[in-house]
């Protein structure tokens, strides 16, 4: 069982979160997180790509229609991508993206796009305590069709 | 189909990933994974020991796929490429598993839940390494000729260092003579000496090297093609040719700007901007006895921001000039700051005061007005300093303008791909790190094209571009790493979103085998995968990430979720 | 009107201007109209006009693209927003087909006609244009029926692409107007009003019921993919089996396709065999494209689809 605090009152859920980060900003920020041996959450698991860009919102539907419990799509700040506007592309598709979600009825901090610099291990720390934190306090993902929950009211 | 055979190096990296991370678990957990026939943990993968293990397990495993779960890829990933190619696999069948930077660094109190994750990191990785495929990395021939577009001092300066190299330059001007902005500029700040001394002795040069052919009265029409392979189209008096370069500088420079409805200039005849002052008076015409030189006209205000960068300095040049004329002219110097950096400028500006050019220092809000009828006989400033209103003497009014970017930049911009900035100068691919290169790889820009800047300034960035520009003639080919974009030309319905989003322009709609479908220039492709997400059939896929290789990772994640937790 | 739009197919077919038109004609029951192709003088007078002609023929012309000889098509100014977004997406030009555009007075919705007469619909005998009503016919008798009660939703929400030039025209075409106070996103502002966990179960208990007949992926004029991505096994996407969490991933991949694409035709609610409110899902994309992009699909052959554009003042909740 895991050793840090649970959030989610006591019935010790983890959830499991897909990170995107982008080879030229997120991922070395995420990289100089750990150089710099700042702890977070071990509830992220990061693929890698060369551009925010790469992101098909697909691969966040299924994800999440999968069961993982939360989608992270990390890029460099718009204006400072490294094939110059692929971001703007994430952030529209991410705009879009988002507010579908939300309106299917799945929870909007389950999906989120970041912007994260190669410079900012710092930031990129707080993003993935933040973001597991939020997920941890909703709890599993409800869209997998596994899983049947046992609250009432969910006809 | 030959079995996928992965092999599985998880790496201690001493203490720094296995004292966290319980790597021996790890290894027993890579084993159970599918298609992985053999795992081993490292002392040091990448050490001679842990390589040669590499290599020794490839070929005596017959291992067709090698998963390494160590550090950073950003690190080590050539190595690790390079020992598989050694023993015989492709570069490109080899991933790379970040348990270090994102898992036993940042989770050094949690060794249970570093290892689990650890273990889901790897089955992730060899699920996409099972759908590697092999790649050669794509080489392009470069065509050893250089353009170099505009032949000012920076486009000069910089045809001289290519050709000095042996390199093949054309050089295309607009105008029928050599020289640009500064054909109009007399005298020279702080050296003073006369323009042509400086110019005479480039131009010649220029038009004597066997190496560079000009091309004056001559503009680019239209231009097609990549690094290594552009084809440019010119004309001459209605003559046009086309040229075939490797790389192409863009020195196209800058003009005055010339204030229509500021301070009467277009209305009164004594009202001249710092160029116009150079080409009247310089040449002998009658000395006015008084002079007022206003700075930062059209500059430095909300319509256009920024500063100038060396007016001032050709402000302070013009009135030391006058003085030395003659030291009884009234010279004033209207000012909203004196921009004077640097060692040589600040002293240029000391040595104008102390021949007794008068600075006064206005404010934007309160700007000088122009006081006279059919002429400018003085004028009535608000003078910062002192605090009220004065009016001086004024027989003649220099306006002085910061350098606008040309209209023709927009036509350039488009026909070359690059950008230009939020004020139509060309924007660099980045302003700290990469302040001579375009994104778009084999485009070079220097010199005023970029911002307004001196002619030293001017010198050392044709000096940076040409350097840059002759490195891939030198080189005579680029090598493109392959992670390029392709397109299954069967699947492809040719609806054009791949090419409305690449940023590179490296995507095309072509008539192919099956009809219309995207094509993709790898000479241009970068890799960024914009193009993939944006195919609503999949057609578009990108070589090391593509659909099958990332899904395969989410459904690895996904796959024991119902387990539940940790 | 149909006989003006008969006479002029047949003199566009005799000419040699085409060598196919795509229109409607009557279908197995006096109800059902469906779409037709005239390639001769003689089956022009199959081709009929009116309320029920329902479906967006634009979907014809895509697939005739390769035969030869050119395509005729008759067009509603809905209709019409599919040819501007497949000339924009380079799947047609527009000189290699001759458009017929045919003023339309509103169409007629059979589900909520069935409701509003109370019978069945193979009762109906045929329905015409009545100005502020329809005149259907039921056995010997012929109603009329307020056409607010059995208008297709997207009626009162009539948009024509304003600069497409039609070859000919029946009639003068012109966006649909009625007095109604309905607005055009209610459906959607419902939902979006309802609390998470309601919104979460009304789209469960829609994805639950759909069974991968793909029926909405065969009408919709926007899916032309020559191997269309749930078709594929190599990667596959979705498997066969209509789950709930497959049948969530199809519908909402496909939204996400349609994006900046759906011109709101409707057709894909109208065929959904187990009525899926499709339209709750598209036209919440749609408006958020129209607030976040301002842009509105099919209506301009020069706009850039929102999509594969961007802008540098984008909103960025994500800082």
């Amino acid at each position: 069982m895991a050793v840090h605090d649970t959030e989610s009152g006591g019935n010790g859920f983890e959830p499991k979160i897909l990170v995107f980060a982008c080879n030229w900003c997120s991922y070395a920020g995420a990289d100089l997180a750990g150089v710099s041996r700042l702890q977070m959450p071990a509830n992220c698991r990061v693929i890698r790509v060369m551009c925010s860009a790469r992101v098909r919102p697909e691969f966040v539907i299924t994800a999440l229609s999968k069961g993982l419990d939360g989608v992270l799509v990390l890029g460099c700040h718009p204006g400072d991508c490294h094939y110059s506007e692929g971001n703007y592309f994430t952030r529209r598709r991410g705009l879009l993206l988002q507010k579908l979600l939300q309106y299917v009825g799945i929870e909007p901090e389950r999906f989120q796009v970041r912007w994260i610099s190669a410079s900012e291990g710092a930031k990129f720390a707080e993003t993935i305590g933040q973001v597991t934190d939020q997920i941890k306090a909703l709890g599993p993902n409800r869209s997998q069709n596994g899983m049947q929950p046992a609250e009432p009211g969910d006809s | 189909m030959p079995k996928t055979r992965v092999g599985v190096f998880i790496c201690h990296c001493g203490n720094n990933i296995g004292g966290v991370v319980r790597v021996p678990d790890v290894v027993e957990y890579a084993r159970t994974l599918p298609n992985v026939v053999h795992a081993e943990d490292n002392l040091y993968t990448c050490s001679e020991e842990g390589l040669s293990s590499i290599k020794d397990k490839v070929e005596q495993q017959g291992l067709n796929r090698v998963v390494v779960a160590s550090c950073t890829p950003r690190t080590h990933e050539p190595l690790f490429r390079g020992a598989c190619e050694e023993a015989g696999l492709n570069r490109y069948l080899f991933e790379f598993v970040n348990i270090r930077e994102h898992c036993s660094w940042v989770h050094m109190h949690d060794p249970v839940m570093a290892t689990e994750k650890a273990k889901e990191l790897v089955r992730m990785g060899v699920a996409k390494a099972c759908h590697l495929e092999p790649q050669e990395d794509f080489e392009s021939d470069v065509f050893p000729a250089a353009l170099v577009i505009g032949g000012g001092v920076a486009g000069m300066t910089a045809a001289l260092c290519l050709a000095n190299q042996g390199i093949q330059v054309y050089l295309v001007e607009r105008e029928q003579e050599l020289g640009g902005l500064i054909r109009g500029v007399q005298t020279l700040f702080p050296t003073e000496q006369n323009t042509e001394e400086l110019l005479h002795p480039l131009i010649e040069q220029v038009k004597n090297h066997p190496q560079i052919t000009v091309y004056a009265g001559t503009v680019v029409e239209k231009t097609s093609g990549f690094i290594g392979d552009f084809d440019v189209a010119v004309r001459a008096n209605g003559e046009a040719s086309n040229l075939k370069v490797g790389t192409i500088i863009v020195a196209t420079g800058a003009e005055e700007l010339k204030p229509g409805g500021l301070y009467r200039y277009s209305e009164l005849p004594n009202v001249v901007t710092q160029l116009e002052f150079e080409e009247r008076f310089k040449a002998g015409a009658d000395l006015p006895r008084s002079v007022a030189i206003i700075n930062c006209v059209g500059a430095r205000i909300p319509q256009r921001t920024y500063c100038g960068r060396f007016c001032c300095t050709t402000a302070i040049k013009n009135a030391i000039w006058l003085k030395e004329q003659d030291p009884e002219t009234s010279v004033y110097v209207l000012h909203r700051d004196v921009m004077a950096y640097g060692v040589a400028i600040e002293e240029f500006y000391r040595r104008a005061m102390e021949l007794g050019v008068r600075f006064v220092r206005y404010d934007v809000e309160s700007p000088p007005q122009i006081l006279g009828d059919a002429r400018a006989e003085a004028i009535k400033v608000q003078h910062q300093l002192m605090g009220k209103e004065v009016v001086l003497p004024a027989d003649l009014v220099v306006l002085t303008t910061p350098l606008v970017a040309r209209d023709d930049n927009e036509e350039l911009s488009r026909m070359l791909k690059v950008p230009l900035g939020s004020e139509g100068f060309f924007l660099e691919a980045h302003l700290k790190l990469r302040p001579i290169e375009f994104s778009t790889d084999g485009v070079y820009v220097c010199g005023a094209a970029r911002y307004p800047c001196n002619i030293p300034e001017s010198v050392s960035q044709a000096y940076a571009a040409a350097a840059k520009a002759s490195i891939p003639i030198r080189e005579g080919m680029v090598r493109v790493e392959a992670i390029t974009a392709v397109c299954d030309e069967r699947r492809c319905s040719a609806c054009g979103n791949c090419v409305e989003v690449c940023p590179f322009g490296a995507v095309e709609l072509q008539e192919g085998r099956f009809g219309k479908a995207a094509h993709v220039n790898p000479a241009q492709c970068k890799g960024c995968g914009c193009c993939v997400a944006s195919c609503p059939s999949g057609a578009m896929q990108q070589r090391g990430f593509n659909d099958r290789q990332l899904l395969s990772m989410i459904g690895a994640l996904a796959e024991e979720t119902t387990s539940g937790g940790a | 009107m149909q006989d003006k739009l008969r006479e002029i197919v047949r003199k566009m077919l005799s000419d040699g201007d085409i060598e196919y038109f795509v229109g409607y004609c009557q279908g197995s029951e006096a109800h059902r109209i469906v779409p037709c192709f005239v390639t001769e003088e003689s089956e022009v007078e199959k081709l009929v006009w009116g309320p029920l002609c329902l479906q967006n023929l634009s979907k014809y012309v895509l697939r005739t693209r390769d035969l030869d000889g050119k395509v005729g098509v008759l067009v509603k100014g809905c209709d019409a927003r599919a040819l501007v977004e497949l000339i924009k997406q380079h799947q047609l030009e527009r000189d290699d087909f001759v458009v017929v555009g045919v003023a339309c007075e509103g169409q007629v919705d059979p589900r909520k006609l069935e409701r509003e007469l109370g019978v069945p619909l193979e009762q109906v005998g045929g329905i015409e244009d009545g100005g502020d009503e329809f005149l259907v016919h039921v056995g010997e008798e012929t109603r009329k029926v307020a056409k607010e009660a059995v208008l297709r939703d997207k009626c009162f929400f009539c948009k024509h692409p304003p600069s497409f030039d039609c070859d000919y025209t029946v009639g003068e075409p012109e966006p649909f107007t009625i007095e109604s106070d309905r607005s055009e996103f209610a459906g959607v502002e419902e939902l979006e009003e309802l609390p998470l966990e309601e919104r979460r179960a009304f789209w469960r208990k829609q994805f639950e019921r759909c069974i991968r007949c793909n029926a909405c992926r065969e009408v919709c004029y926007a899916c032309y993919c020559t191997e269309c991505l749930f078709d594929r096994n190599v990667p596959r996407w979705l498997d066969r089996p209509p789950l709930l969490e497959e049948n969530e991933i199809y519908h909402l991949i496909r939204a996400v396709h349609l994006a900046g694409r759906c011109i709101d035709c409707g057709e894909c609610e109208r065929v959904c065999p187990v009525g899926i409110p499709l339209s709750r899902l598209y036209k919440k994309v749609q408006k958020d494209i129209a607030e976040l992009f301002d842009y509105q699909a099919g209506m301009e052959l020069e706009t850039v689809p929102p999509l594969v554009n961007f802008d540098l003042d984008d909103q960025d909740p994500f800082l």
